[in-house]
């Protein structure tokens, strides 16, 4: 036991050290993600996958970037973010007009809709004025949350924020309804083989982007990055990428 | 509804899991050595009524016990960068590892310095009458037997530390339960992933509470 506990402290010191080594030559740019946003971020059998860790391999290989990706509580990134610990994000992020104050948001590369989903066999939820009265499950962190209370100011629906696991809240029937972007309703609902089902049509238009600091420095690099977006959608890599992961094309 | 638990699936996932172990129990172990140097000051400090850093450390217990971990790892992490630049450069482990240190700190402070008051006054007064000065007195005769008193519940705080560790993927560091998330985004075997790492918890802290009998009787030879 003695043995073990020793090589146990081994592992754990040598571990420590290897987080420390720095990785020289190319520019490093550090990715930050939530690693638990299926299909765009997350982990299968250990390798760490999905549509965004594609775009930004792509990236990384045109720009002749490291690129390294910090998986982190999507609730934590935004502070990373600020504090300089990541570049930028890669997690289906929002352009709104507060984020878009605060940070340099490069070209949106997925444009997508707001869209409210239901347990199967749920009809009286049709529309976002169904919602009325109604206990509505949102992603901690996430812009539905403003969305849903600039339709409804008098807070007339109760909103629930989660760090995870809404859609099995539903499918208990804890919630009535969660919202989340159309494409990951569509893939999540198809993956899980939850009885979810998208109820009515998305009701409000979003586009997604990677936000950057808002200093010379990072505005830079997004400049480099949105040149190389420009060159993937010319090219149809990006589009490419799209089909890969949703078997449609998200990016327009 | 899934009804059928998915057991393969679980036993599928340890590797995966057991691969970041030693982040884990990295941040628990290193938190937990920094963490019993800063308690045992700050207790001493405490016993011996210092003045000005018995109020100080009174401050720090009052902070670290009144604001919740994941609070305190937000403002050392996010927080200290934007006043001090130096930190930037801090990486998310080594946060971890202080702002689990600094918060557990406070709590074992307290506890070493009722494990420090527990032994008679009378020890030290017979010290003090054989021409020890006071703190000889507290490295060779208080202390031995205060820490044997401590360690029943300093192990309970290195237990609670080690599962406390998972509040560091807010920060980015990826460990067991971090793990255990994203692998669940995608399978959407929620309640295997969990039970998965629950297991390997368990396992570990059973290990540890061997550990604690181990020491416990070696402390106990005397007695």
């Amino acid at each position: 036991m003695k043995k073990t506990f020793k090589l146990f402290i081994a592992t754990c010191l040598a571990f420590s050290t290897l987080m420390t080594v720095p990785a020289f030559a190319k520019e490093t740019v550090k990715v930050g993600m939530s690693g638990r946003y299926f299909p765009f971020t997350f982990s299968q059998r250990g390798v760490l996958q999905g549509f965004e860790v594609d775009v930004w391999k792509e990236i990384g290989k045109r720009g002749d970037y490291n690129v390294e990706f910090v998986t982190a509580n999507f609730s934590g990134l935004f502070g990373m973010l600020e504090a300089g610990h990541i570049d930028t994000i890669a997690n289906q992020i929002t352009i709104t007009p507060a984020r878009i104050e605060k940070f340099a948001f490069t070209l949106p590369y997925v444009v997508d809709g707001a869209q409210i989903v239901v347990k199967k066999g749920r009809d009286d939820i049709q529309s976002i004025h169904d919602l009325k009265g109604k206990k509505v499950a949102v992603n901690l962190g996430s812009n539905f949350e403003d969305i849903l209370r600039a339709i409804y100011p008098e807070n007339e629906l109760t909103i629930i924020t989660y760090d995870s696991g809404f859609e099995q809240d539903v499918v208990l029937g804890r919630t009535d309804a969660f919202v989340m972007d159309r494409v990951s309703s569509v893939q999540m609902i198809k993956k899980s083989g939850l009885p979810l089902q998208l109820a009515g049509q998305p009701f409000e238009k979003i586009e997604n982007a990677m936000p950057f600091l808002n200093i010379p420095k990072q505005v830079k690099l997004r400049d480099q990055v949105n040149q190389i977006l420009l060159s993937m959608r010319k090219d149809g890599v990006l589009v490419k990428i799209s089909e890969k992961w949703f078997g449609a094309d998200i990016t327009q | 509804m899934q009804t059928s638990l998915d057991i393969q699936y679980i036993f599928e996932l340890f590797p995966y899991l057991l691969k970041y172990l030693s982040v884990t129990m990295g941040m628990a172990i290193w938190g937990f050595v920094l963490a019993l140097i800063f308690s045992v000051t700050i207790a001493i400090i405490r016993v011996f009524k210092i003045t000005v850093l018995a109020q100080l450390c009174a401050l720090f217990i009052s902070f670290f016990r009144g604001t919740p971990l994941l609070v305190q790892l937000f403002l050392l992490y996010y927080g200290l960068p934007r006043f001090f630049p130096i930190f930037e450069g801090l990486d998310a482990f080594t946060a971890a590892v202080i702002g689990l240190s600094l918060h557990f700190s406070a709590y074992m402070a307290e506890s070493i310095r009722a494990a420090i008051m527990g032994v008679d006054k009378s020890q030290m007064e017979a010290c003090l009458s054989i021409g020890m000065t006071r703190s000889q007195a507290m490295r060779r005769i208080i202390l031995p037997q205060a820490s044997r008193v401590a360690t029943p519940s300093l192990m309970n705080y290195f237990i609670d530390m080690i599962k406390s560790t998972s509040l560091a993927f807010t920060l980015g560091v990826t460990e067991i339960m971090a793990v255990s998330q994203m692998e669940a985004a995608s399978s959407f075997k929620f309640f295997e992933s969990f039970l998965a790492v629950a297991f390997i918890y368990w396992a570990v802290v059973v290990f540890f509470t061997r550990i604690q009998y181990l020491l416990e009787r070696y402390l106990n030879r005397a007695y």
